[in-house]
């Protein structure tokens, strides 16, 4: 055992444990997307970064990666930490809006803004899916291309894999492939519907009214702004309220 | 010796001291031909030849030696010669030179002198090598060595004690004295990131394992950069001799070089040294019979910038994928197949054989506290003395820039220089005393990298230089981390937006979070860097980016999309000079004077006295001579009089019956009544001469612009309903709140700068002492001024250069003489002017300044001058005038005419009137809506800018009227900015070979000297339809290289 400082605590962890494994350990959260138990650490998507070091000379650091020593210094919520991580959500969203795991990340971690042209290519190159084939399925039909901003996965020369054996292994694996769930904003944008999952609707609009109820679908996560809070407080009714 | 291998240090001694006596004892001259990638390139192989054969011919065989070395350093010069042991420095040798060096050099020992470097600032003619300022703060302790040796032969390193170090090493100093040394001297990584070399050693050292690796860092990726290529080209040895004390120290066994393939004679050098080495047993098992083992092998790299990180540089070299993984592990303990490695850069292992030698407490002597040795820098981009520059840390990038590099070429300013390779950062030129050490670099915001320095001067754009780096950044990221791939990418293409005017404002905080985001979250040392040209840039020229994003201005005309074509973008008045040229050389006359109509007010004016921005920028004048786009305009003009179509009134629209006034009748003024008038409103005019035209009437003498043209473009103004008038002087005949009573309901003050300046010398105040705008504007009136037959005139502006032209014309006067401090390089006065003045016969003395004027019964006698001279460069980079003491000198003359300058007569403005003035009599205005601190008066031309350009007042005006308008409407009278497109776009024609063969700038047909004599005949004559139309075929239509443009002329992507 040894002992490395965890946001200012002392504590033990085994030798060889990755920092995110410690994190884990003693409860911390911390976010990952290309991290998966049953396969080898990547270090890809920068959502896992922790602050090592003793201040000011601190680093960030993905911590999927990052082996304990004895005596780290790791503090895992640090306003660096939080807009390093809120850039990479808002850079994913940018990548793969349709993404479910990326638009929860973004309700959980409460980005809210996309700055960034959507390019929605539905894939992080997170490398789950290269590993998935390698390492559980014994296949290597995947790999990565290029670099850079060509970088893309895929079989060797583009053309069908004889190794492959279709178990689809990669598909079940990708954080990238599963739909999102259906929020009242357009598809390429955030959709933050889990940040407010207290029914306003109920309140606030009658059947007549509601979006969703035309739509038909679920009203739950309809998004209250302060405008609505405060027509709410004065009492008014949707259609005196104004937007 | 047993198989040729040393078998003891002894024999390796030996051998090194004969190599050295033969070296001191033979004579005979040696042509020391620079011959790196860089020589070559330049052609040094061909001039090796024709020496070669020269040598023969002149039957000098064994007389003189040719030597065919590495690179030397002075790219700038290649291919270049030093003859030893003379130290001649013969540059830019040709093969055809051969001869005269052969039969006049090396025969009869005379120099030849067209060969010899000559100083880029001073034009001194260096003959040696050490004299040039290139070399003189230069301290070359690593590639000095490459000038004096063949690469390809181990016996020539020998000769200049070369694995001399070895002999240290394995006799007596065992691996912790040789740590110890290292660590002491101080030296510290030179691939980048500076950390201790001897540190890092020590690591490699204590770290337990069987194998132990060393490398070499060969992946030198920067643009820009290229001195590791350059030492291994031309010192092979040098690199593989501190590998070897490398290896020995840590314990290793083996030693890779990891090269780029790109690198073909640098790969071939080192090949050969390491077979020379093998030969000789300085490599391989048992070396010398120390008992110690040492392989070094060739790694070749296919030239993934990323792969010079040292974790993906081992993954490339295991033959995996070059990218890089987290540390720790650290190399040291875990490296190449997980074994303890130690990695350096090429520049690095080449500093070690020097503290072995010399020992660390010279080498500790050179540099400043934290950083020791020397650094070699490739010096290139904006700089006279491109080349690699080796320097001792601490010196001052001025003295890099300025002293060793030469300083800017063609007389530019210095802007930025980026150090550090696409990773480093820009440093501005308030930063010139930097010294160089890594942490001084590290806190300006760049890094020392390894040794990138790109000069840029002021004709580039920092914006467009960030999206440069990169560009070349997003394509050579590994792209495993999301923050370094995407975050590049990102950054690029809001930079882009920016170049090509899509900007919003909101960027410049997006740019800002996301680079400090990818700095943070990124793996490596590349991504770590990545944001650096952003930061950086944003650091020092935030200005540019907002320049770029809120006004759509590229200041240094480099962003194609936003620029369009630089006539048109940098024209005041918006004139689409490329539109009406392209129409021109259709020969549609008319449709080009429809284009210039339209956004000219006084376009017959311009034709003949516009100070031609637009030729100044004109892309051809970069290769070339620009379009002469004004005479091209006055060609136009002078057909459509010739065709009567100027005397249709323009079509304004539907009266808003709210009225405006315009005080002064000058170009600022005319164009904003103009525009108003179009606009709807009713416009008045108030000028208090009796004529209209303000400084283009009373200012500007006949022969330059006559009032029949002057006159025809008012009227075309006046007519359209524009009313006038003259004798109304403001603070005289009427005053502002009369103006508002008679409910005018904006002002616009134009009433430009016609106070002349004094002197402050003694006797300015003499009789026949006349300021220049009270002598032009008599003559132009048609009064009569009393001219003396020796006429002086001060200064070296245009209305210096009018009075003299005018004086000259007079019949009474027999010599004008016109005195100026500067020389004729700095005379504000338009050039073609200057020399018109010339012809005619006007002296001008250059380098004179009045002290005094000398007086008669209050009547002029003389001036006392004194000569100046030029002193010490200014912030501006212009050199100042000093006098030189006891130089006076008196002058003959009985009239004085001063023309220093002038400034607005704003004496009219009362407390009461609540207008600003500033220091220099001009009135303060808002910037963006050239409003006065009075609300509904506004002011523009050169009252507010001071004396300056007609179509700079032209263009004050036109975008007053238009703020006027927003005022009058009750919207934000602010200036809005759009990108810079014309109104149409009009397909180019082809030139014939013969044309573009024949092309060039049409000579303006002139009144001869003889026919100007006594009278006020316009000069120029203009030009003919021929010459205009081949003219205008020239023009290489800046305006279609755009997005927009290619479009429209379906020659799109």
């Amino acid at each position: 055992m040894i002992t490395i400082i965890l946001n200012n605590l002392e504590v033990q962890v085994e030798e060889g444990w990755s920092v995110l494994e410690a994190c884990k350990f003693y409860g911390l959260e911390i976010p990952t997307l290309c991290y998966n138990e049953g396969l080898s650490p990547y270090g890809g998507c920068r959502l896992c970064l922790v602050e090592i070091g003793k201040p000011p000379n601190t680093k960030l650091a993905s911590s999927c990666t990052y082996p304990c020593e004895e005596g780290l210094i790791v503090r895992t919520d640090t306003k660096r930490v939080i807009n390093a991580r809120n850039m990479m959500i808002e850079l994913m969203l940018s990548i793969a809006p349709n993404s479910k795991t990326v638009q929860d990340l973004a309700s959980k971690f409460g980005v809210k803004q996309l700055r960034f042209t959507v390019r929605n290519e539905e894939c992080l190159l997170c490398g789950l899916c290269v590993r998935m084939c390698r390492e559980q399925m014994d296949g290597k039909a995947i790999g990565f291309q290029n670099r850079g901003h060509n970088k893309k996965i895929s079989t060797p020369f583009d053309i069908r894999s004889e190794v492959c054996r279709l178990c689809g292994g990669c598909i079940y694996i990708c954080p990238a492939c599963q739909l999102r769930c259906h929020g009242p904003n357009p598809d390429t944008a955030v959709c933050n519907a889990c940040l407010q999952m207290d029914p306003t609707c109920v309140d606030v609009y009658d059947q007549a009214q509601c979006w969703m109820y035309d739509a038909g679908r679920c009203g739950t996560c309809v998004r209250e702004d302060d405008n609505k809070k405060n027509n709410q407080e004065q009492g008014l009714r949707p259609d005196e309220a104004k937007s | 010796m047993n198989n040729g291998k040393f078998q003891s240090i002894e024999e390796l001694k030996k051998r090194i001291e004969t190599a050295k006596q033969k070296r001191e004892t033979d004579t005979t001259p040696v042509l020391t031909v620079s011959a790196g990638t860089c020589g070559q390139a330049r052609g040094s192989m061909e001039v090796i030849d024709a020496l070669e054969k020269q040598i023969k011919e002149s039957k000098l065989e064994g007389k003189v030696k040719i030597k065919v070395t590495g690179c030397h350093g002075f790219c700038e010069a290649e291919p270049n010669i030093i003859l030893k042991p003379q130290d001649l420095f013969y540059q830019h040798v040709q093969p055809q030179d051969a001869e005269d060096i052969i039969n006049m050099t090396i025969s009869q020992e005379k120099v030849v002198d067209r060969l010899l470097y000559k100083e880029p600032a001073s034009g001194e003619v260096k003959k040696k090598e050490n004299d040039i300022s290139f070399y003189e703060k230069q301290k070359r302790i690593v590639m000095g060595d490459n000038a004096l040796i063949d690469p390809t032969d181990i016996e020539d390193y020998l000769s200049i004690g070369g694995y001399f170090a070895l002999t240290k090493i394995f006799n007596g100093m065992n691996p912790e004295n040789i740590i110890e040394e290292v660590i002491k001297s101080g030296l510290r990584g030179r691939g980048g990131a500076g950390f201790p070399t001897g540190k890092k050693w020590e690591f490699a050292r204590r770290s337990s394992g069987d194998i132990k690796y060393i490398i070499c860092n060969a992946d030198e990726g920067d643009p820009g950069a290229y001195m590791d290529r350059s030492l291994m080209e031309g010192n092979p040895h040098r690199v593989l001799e501190g590998m070897i004390i490398g290896a020995y120290a840590i314990g290793a066994s083996e030693g890779y070089i990891y090269i780029r393939d790109e690198y073909p004679l640098a790969l071939k050098h080192i090949m050969r040294a390491i077979e020379e080495a093998e030969a000789l047993g300085l490599l391989g098992d048992n070396i010398m019979g120390s008992g110690f083992d040492f392989k070094v092998r060739i790694s070749k790299g296919a030239g993934a910038f990323v792969c010079g990180e040292e974790t993906a540089l081992m993954a490339s070299i295991e033959g995996k994928i070059g990218e890089p993984r987290q540390r720790p592990p650290f190399p040291a303990v875990k490296g190449l197949w997980k074994r303890p490695t130690n990695i350096n850069n090429v520049e690095t292992w080449g500093n070690i054989p020097i503290i072995i030698n010399k020992g660390a407490d010279w080498f500790a002597g050179i540099g400043t506290k934290g950083s020791k040795g020397t650094k070699v820098f490739s010096l290139v981009g904006k700089i006279n003395n491109t080349g690699l520059v080796e320097v001792p840390m601490g010196i001052s990038l001025r003295e890099v820039i300025f002293d060793v590099g030469g300083g800017i070429p063609g007389g530019k300013e210095f802007k930025a220089v980026q150090t550090g390779g696409p990773s480093g950062g820009c440093i501005p030129k308030e930063k010139l005393d930097l010294p160089i050490d890594y942490e001084s670099l590290a806190e300006a915001g760049s890094i020392m990298g390894s040794g990138g320095m790109i000069v840029m001067d002021e004709n580039t754009c920092m914006v467009d230089v960030a999206k440069y780096f990169l560009n070349f950044l997003r394509d050579e990221s590994c792209g495993k981390c999301l923050s370094c791939r995407e975050g590049t990418q990102r950054l690029w293409e809001i930079v882009t937006d920016i170049t090509e005017g899509r900007g919003k404002k909101e960027d410049i905080e997006l740019l800002e979070q996301l680079a400090v985001a990818v700095k943070d979250a990124s793996m490596c040392g590349l991504g770590q860097t990545a944001a650096n040209p952003v930061l950086s840039t944003l650091k020092y020229f935030k200005d540019e980016y907002y320049e770029h994003i809120v006004k759509k201005k590229c200041p240094a005309l480099v962003c194609k999309e936003i620029v369009s074509a630089p006539c048109q973008y940098i024209c005041p008045v918006d004139q689409e000079a490329s539109v009406y040229i392209a129409l021109i050389a259709q020969g549609k006359f008319e449709e080009a004077f429809k284009i210039i109509r339209k956004d000219n007010p006084l376009p017959s004016v311009c034709g003949r006295v516009c100070d031609h921005k637009c030729e100044s920028v004109c892309k051809s004048g970069e290769i070339g001579e620009p379009i002469a786009i004004r005479a091209l305009k006055r060609f136009v003009m002078d057909w459509a009089a010739e065709k009567k179509l100027n005397g249709q009134p323009p079509k304004t629209e539907k009266r808003k019956n709210v009225k405006v006034a315009v005080v002064g009748s000058g170009p600022a003024g005319l164009a904003a009544a103009h525009k108003l008038n179009l606009l709807g409103y009713d416009v008045t005019i108030f000028e208090s001469q009796p004529v209209a035209g303000g400084m283009l009437s009373v200012g500007i003498p006949e022969h330059r612009l006559p009032k029949s043209v002057l006159n025809a473009d008012i009227d075309y103004i006046l007519n359209a309903g524009v009313t006038l008038k003259t004798n109304m002087a403001l603070g005289k005949d009427f005053t502002l709140d009369d103006l508002l009573n008679e409910k005018f309901k904006a002002i616009f003050i134009a009433i430009g700068a016609h106070k002349s300046l004094g002197m402050n010398i003694p006797g300015e105040n003499a009789e026949s002492v006349f300021p220049a705008m009270k002598f032009l504007t008599q003559v132009n009136l048609g009064k009569h001024v009393d001219l003396g037959e020796k006429v002086g005139i001060i200064g070296g502006g245009n209305a210096a250069i009018d009075a003299a032209r005018v004086a000259i014309r007079n019949k009474n006067t027999k010599k004008v003489t016109i005195l100026y401090r500067r020389t004729q390089k700095e005379m504000p006065a338009y050039e073609e002017e200057v020399e018109s003045a010339i012809e005619e016969g006007v002296d001008i003395q250059f380098l004179t300044a009045p002290t005094e004027v000398l007086t008669d019964n209050g009547k002029v006698k003389g001036v006392t001058c004194i000569r100046m001279k030029l002193g010490d460069m200014d912030e501006s980079g212009r050199r100042r005038p000093v006098p030189i003491e006891g130089s006076e000198y008196t002058i003959e003359i009985d009239t004085l005419i001063t023309a220093i300058g002038e400034r607005p007569d704003t004496s009219f403005v009362q407390e009461k009137d609540n207008i600003r003035l500033t220091k220099w009599d001009t009135i303060q205005t808002d910037e963006e809506t050239y409003l006065t601190d009075r609300t509904g008066v506004f002011a523009g031309g050169d009252v507010v800018t001071g004396p300056s350009s007609v179509v700079k007042a032209l263009g004050a005006g036109k975008e007053a009227a238009l703020c006027i308008d927003r005022f009058l409407q009750g919207v934000n009278p602010a200036k809005e900015y759009t990108l810079n497109r014309p109104s149409v776009y009009i397909e180019p024609v082809e030139l014939t070979e013969e044309e573009i063969d024949t092309a060039h700038r049409p000579q303006m047909p002139r009144l001869a000297v003889e026919e100007r004599k006594f009278n006020f005949k316009e000069v120029e004559k203009g030009l003919t339809e021929e010459m205009a139309v081949r003219e205008a075929r020239r023009c290489l239509r800046c305006e279609l290289e755009t997005e927009d443009g290619k479009k429209a002329i379906g020659r799109e992507k």
